[in-house]
């Protein structure tokens, strides 16, 4: 190897080194930026776990799996996971080798930019080194690779349905250069090197293509004017790159980090959020996801959207898109990155300015307490029992009807906190972003409940569960979901279930499984009391009921054909009914359903044989 | 002067054509399902804030139509969500409350 | 003489093929069920005049000598043929047709569809045409022996978007005042208590019920929708209503709940439609030609209906409407429309 131009430089980088001396400025200022918009003690524990070994390994795997390999994507869509990791992997493997062939060639370059990129145009090969045919052949091998992803990208803009994509988002102006020049970089790339490689050497795909090209070519005047062509493409790429789609490439890996430090959303546009928006590539798999998308007036307001929306600073469609959302936060669990959509949408609701704020100062829990107390003081020996069942379970009252049932089989002595009167679990004022008067509430439902002198506080609404054990100080006492408190009856011998021969399809309600990560228990309950089916969609991806009291304006209409989608999911496999663990859930399928839709207590009090004798 | 036993006090009757519906029709433009309410009583009977603070949206509405001030009532409102899931007209109650509460935020 | 098919044996169905036969036609009744007459053979007296339903349909059924009435039976298929139509029944025959009646009727909503009323999770809650049939004689252990006060709930899944039924029932106000003055007749110590949103009692004679019941028999009435059934320890209903009209929040303790329920359209009636491509209205019932002068007409020659496949009737209404329709039959057969 022996360099052609003693001064190693060409004009034609000059592009190349604008975008990219930009494009790292741009970052390292915005990461700055964002790192000073964090609060204090979030700056603090962000980069103390840089310099924590664990997390900082998990970070390097972390960033390698997910920038690099694409492993989630992979693991959800074979097609899409090979294109991207294809590209991300290949270009990275194409720099990395780049700066190997720097270093071991011509190691007084090492500190030129461009050289690792443009090292076929410096450089002229002697044929000497065995080593640099591996390399070349290994540069060959990941150009190609990279090439595929490419082609691939090429037909997933045309055909999206082919990569199992119904929906994908409408790329802005800025959007499409930044796609265009990437998809021009590599084929560029390979026609520069390919004629080049003559003289600087090449592999299994540069030197025939030079061979081919040097058949009707008959001169060196088209080789400067590819490397020009190819420089100007990643110039364009990296000046636009910053506001378009493509910045969630620097973008995750600094989230990554950020997320491994524990860090969480703390204002809606600064900080956090900022880099949750930035990482967000804009593929539109949320889209597929989201239960509104069943309606086209609803496509854009999915959380792609909100990101694009807070990009651009649009303030009425921020505030539309917030407003709308269920927060059934499936597009949090399908998306690859992790942004989190209802979480920045709850945010986006915090800031919102109201004249009039909720004053439960007038609100005396004494009669309440009491009246709890003295009932759980009844109790006989062995866990004190406060039962919670929520607002929307009085519409409901086979679920409360059906836990007394239970609970009186099971001879488990309890108090019904919210029988007769009770208060809002403060759940939906914390969704609809009134902070303030939800950790109000809360404190109002502590005192209840800590005054009654119950030891476990049983909940059957999936929606206070959450909040129950995210935001409330209860020292002392446990709070347990119903579904877990019945397996431990059965478990305890205190219930016990003969199989009915009625099959359910299990519906996950979004506050139970993706909001507290229950999913199994309630499967293995019905399991246990009757057959079960599952739907296509299910755990994880199960689709919101379009009950969620998260959206604050979805109107009637539009809930019913989201319920209808959901329920179709559901009808797919081909259960006599269908059981669920929420009363929102229930209430709203109840509503369109044409078979039986239960509650999982019911399902079990159906099934429960014998009554438990102390 | 003689006392009569009575006074000569202001009438308590609404005159329709006078009052000022401008809180009316600002909550009409963000929520237009105010319109349909039939006054039928669901939501306040089921309402979980009402035995501590008389909250009823039906009064909330049917005063904003006959011009009345109405904040007092919406204090304790703790956004749960049954008057919604109740409301034989689906009118969008909560939204109704949210957008009101921000009509006052705009007012001051 | 052409053969004229009439789905659905209800009152409407065999008052136009009584009527059908005496102006010289051949009616067939197609029947789902095992029994003519419908929801009134199963209801116990009629208003305004309290006439008692089970005569009604006798009376009605007198008239059918010669009539052919296949039970059990279902439309399986519906072609148009010539000028009348191909009817293939679930039974296997088939009828050439030179017109067809749909008068399949309405169907009770699913009170339980509305759980916050308890409907089949609580033990004391009945609907209007379950006190119908034990005031008939059939036994409901649901109805307590000696009831101290009995509520009842209009509109249950009526006037109601979230029971995915917005219209007005019509009749079940009217009901509900004939019911209570029957309950109080029956339980005179026991306090009755109605529950409204707007009392809509437009009929002959439905007035003097309204005030024969606030009058004779001091029925309570509260303007203010049910939002919400509880069950005491005792087993008895606690409803939570809004007094409107006082506009305080009221409880009341009931040893029985009785739901108005409402009148919806036939499931059936919406795949008969698409047999014969007749439109259907947007309150799910059948669509007439209009609602004003040609209610028995359908958009399709030589289909007609009669009663309520084509909204909530009363009996008066129903019955007057399958004569007009056996009329317009007649007419449209023998070519004089």
């Amino acid at each position: 190897m022996k360099e052609r131009f003693a001064i190693g430089f060409d004009p034609f980088v000059l592009p190349f080194l604008v975008g990219m001396v930009f494009v790292l400025g741009y970052c390292l200022f915005g990461l700055f930026r964002i790192l000073w918009q964090l609060p204090r003690e979030d700056r603090r524990k962000f980069l103390l776990s840089l310099i924590t070994p664990a997390t900082a390994l998990k970070n390097i795997w972390d960033i390698f799996c997910n920038c690099l390999l694409h492993v989630k994507l992979w693991k959800r869509n074979k097609m899409l996971g090979f294109m991207h990791s294809s590209i991300a992997f290949g270009w990275f493997m194409l720099i990395l080798l780049g700066h190997l062939e720097v270093f071991i060639y011509c190691p007084e370059r090492v500190h030129l930019f461009y050289y690792p990129i443009f090292f076929n145009y410096f450089v002229a090969n002697n044929e000497s080194t065995i080593g640099g045919a591996v390399l070349f052949f290994l540069m060959d091998f990941f150009l190609l690779l990279v090439l595929s992803g490419i082609a691939l990208a090429m037909i997933k803009r045309v055909r999206s349905r082919l990569f199992g994509m119904r929906r994908t988002t409408r790329p802005s102006m800025l959007d499409r250069i930044g796609l265009y020049s990437l998809w021009a970089i590599f084929p560029l790339r390979l026609l520069a090197e390919s004629f080049t490689a003559h003289i600087s050497g090449g592999s299994f795909l540069t030197i025939p293509a030079n061979w081919v090209f040097r058949q009707f070519l008959g001169n060196d005047l088209n080789l400067l004017p590819t490397w020009w062509a190819y420089s100007i493409a990643l110039g364009i790429f990296m000046v636009v790159l910053p506001f378009t789609r493509y910045m969630h490439i620097p973008a995750e890996m600094m989230l990554i980090p950020m997320r491994n430090a524990g860090l969480r959303i703390r204002h809606p546009r600064k900080g956090f959020a900022k880099m949750q928006v930035l990482s967000c590539p804009g593929c539109g798999v949320c889209i597929d996801a989201c239960p509104m998308s069943v309606q086209k007036v609803n496509i854009k307001d999915c959380t792609v959207y909100l990101n694009r929306q807070i990009r651009r600073g649009n303030e009425k469609r921020i505030e539309e898109i917030s407003d709308k959302c269920l927060l059934c936060g499936k597009c949090e669990a399908v998306c690859q990155v992790g942004v989190e959509g209802p979480k920045m949408r709850v945010a986006q609701r915090s800031v919102r300015r109201y004249g009039l704020t909720p004053d439960f100062a007038a609100i005396d829990t004494a009669p309440l307490v009491q009246a709890a107390a003295a009932q759980v003081s009844k109790a006989a020996a062995g866990p004190k029992v406060l039962y919670f069942s929520g607002c929307m379970t009085r519409l409901t009252p086979s679920i409360g009807k059906a836990v007394t049932s239970l609970l009186g089989k099971a001879g488990v002595e309890f108090t019904w906190m919210d029988r007769e009167e009770g208060l809002c679990c403060g759940r939906p004022l914390l969704t609809a972003g009134r902070i303030d008067a939800a950790l109000a509430l809360i404190r109002k439902n502590q005192e209840i409940i800590l005054g009654s002198g119950a030891s476990v506080l049983l909940v059957s609404c999936p929606i206070c569960y959450k909040i129950f054990t995210e935001r409330y100080s209860l020292p002392g006492v446990r709070v347990v979901n119903y579904a877990d408190f019945f397996a431990e009856l059965l478990e305890q011998g205190r219930l016990k279930l003969e199989k009915s021969d009625i099959c359910y399809v299990y519906h996950d309600p979004c506050e139970l499984g993706r909001g507290c990560g229950i999913y199994e228990t309630p499967r293995k309950l019905i399991g246990q009391a009757a057959g079960i089916a599952e739907a296509e969609k299910n755990r994880a991806e199960s689709i919101c009921c379009g009950g969620s009291l998260g959206s604050l304006t979805l109107d009637f209409a539009h809930r019913e054909v989201m319920t209808r989608k959901a329920l179709d999911n559901l009808y797919g496999s081909r259960a006599d009914a269908i059981a669920t663990a929420c009363p929102l859930c229930l209430s709203t399928f109840r509503r369109y359903s044409d078979r039986p839709v239960r509650d999982l207590a019911e399902v079990l009090d159906a099934s429960t044989v014998s009554s438990f004798q102390p | 002067m003689i006392d009569f036993g009575f006074g000569l006090s202001r009438s308590s009757s609404v005159k329709l054509d006078e009052v000022d519906l401008g809180l009316y029709h600002k909550l009409e433009a963000l929520e237009p399902g105010v319109r349909v309410c039939m006054s039928c009583g669901s939501c306040t009977s089921t309402c979980t804030a009402g035995p501590w603070s008389g909250m009823s949206v039906r009064k909330l509405i049917l005063n904003l139509q006959r011009g009345k001030d109405v904040e007092k009532m919406l204090s304790c409102c703790m956004l749960c969500g049954k008057c919604t899931m109740v409301c034989p007209r689906g009118i969008n109650t909560r939204h109704l409350i949210l957008s009101l509460c921000r009509i006052y935020g705009k007012k001051q | 003489m052409e053969k004229i098919a009439i789905i659905g044996g209800g009152i409407a169905g065999m008052e136009a093929a009584r009527r059908l036969l005496q102006l010289g036609h051949e009616p067939v009744i197609v029947e789902k069920s095992d029994h003519l007459g419908g929801h009134v053979a199963g209801w116990y007296k009629l208003f305004p005049d309290m006439m008692s339903a089970r005569e009604l349909v006798e009376q009605l059924a007198a008239g059918l000598d010669g009539v052919t009435v296949y039970y059990r039976t279902r439309v399986a298929n519906m072609n148009r043929l010539g000028s009348g139509y191909s009817v293939m029944l679930s039974n296997g025959v088939n009828l050439q047709c030179g017109a067809v009646l749909i008068s399949t009727g309405f169907r009770l909503f699913d009170a339980s569809r509305k759980e916050e009323y308890g409907y089949g999770v609580y033990d004391h809650v009945v609907t209007n045409s379950d006190l119908e049939a034990w005031l008939g004689g059939a036994p409901d252990y649901r109805i307590p022996d000696n009831p101290a006060s009995v509520a009842f709930v209009h509109c249950v899944g009526s006037r109601d978007l979230k029971a995915g039924n917005p219209q007005c029932s019509k009749v079940c106000c009217m009901t509900a005042i004939k019911q209570a003055i029957e309950m109080k007749e029956k339980f005179p110590q026991a306090d009755i208590w109605c529950f409204y949103m707007d009392l809509r009692l437009f009929g002959k004679k439905y007035e003097d019920f309204y005030i024969a019941a606030q009058r004779d028999h001091g029925i309570h009435f509260v303007r203010g929708r049910v939002s919400e059934v509880s069950e005491d320890i005792d087993g008895r209903v606690v409803l939570k209503a809004e007094d409107t009209l006082a506009g305080t929040p009221v409880k009341l303790s009931a040893d029985l709940l009785v739901l108005m329920s409402g009148m919806l359209c036939n499931e059936d009636t919406q795949s008969l439609a698409r047999m014969v491509r007749a439109d259907v209205d947007s309150d799910g019932f059948m669509r007439s030609r209009d609602n004003i002068y040609r209610i028995n007409e359908s958009n399709r020659p030589g289909i007609f209906f009669a009663g309520a496949c084509t909204g909530t009737k009363t009996v008066p209404e129903t019955v007057g409407e399958a004569r007009a329709a056996a009329l317009d039959i007649h007419n449209y057969l023998s070519g004089n429309d």
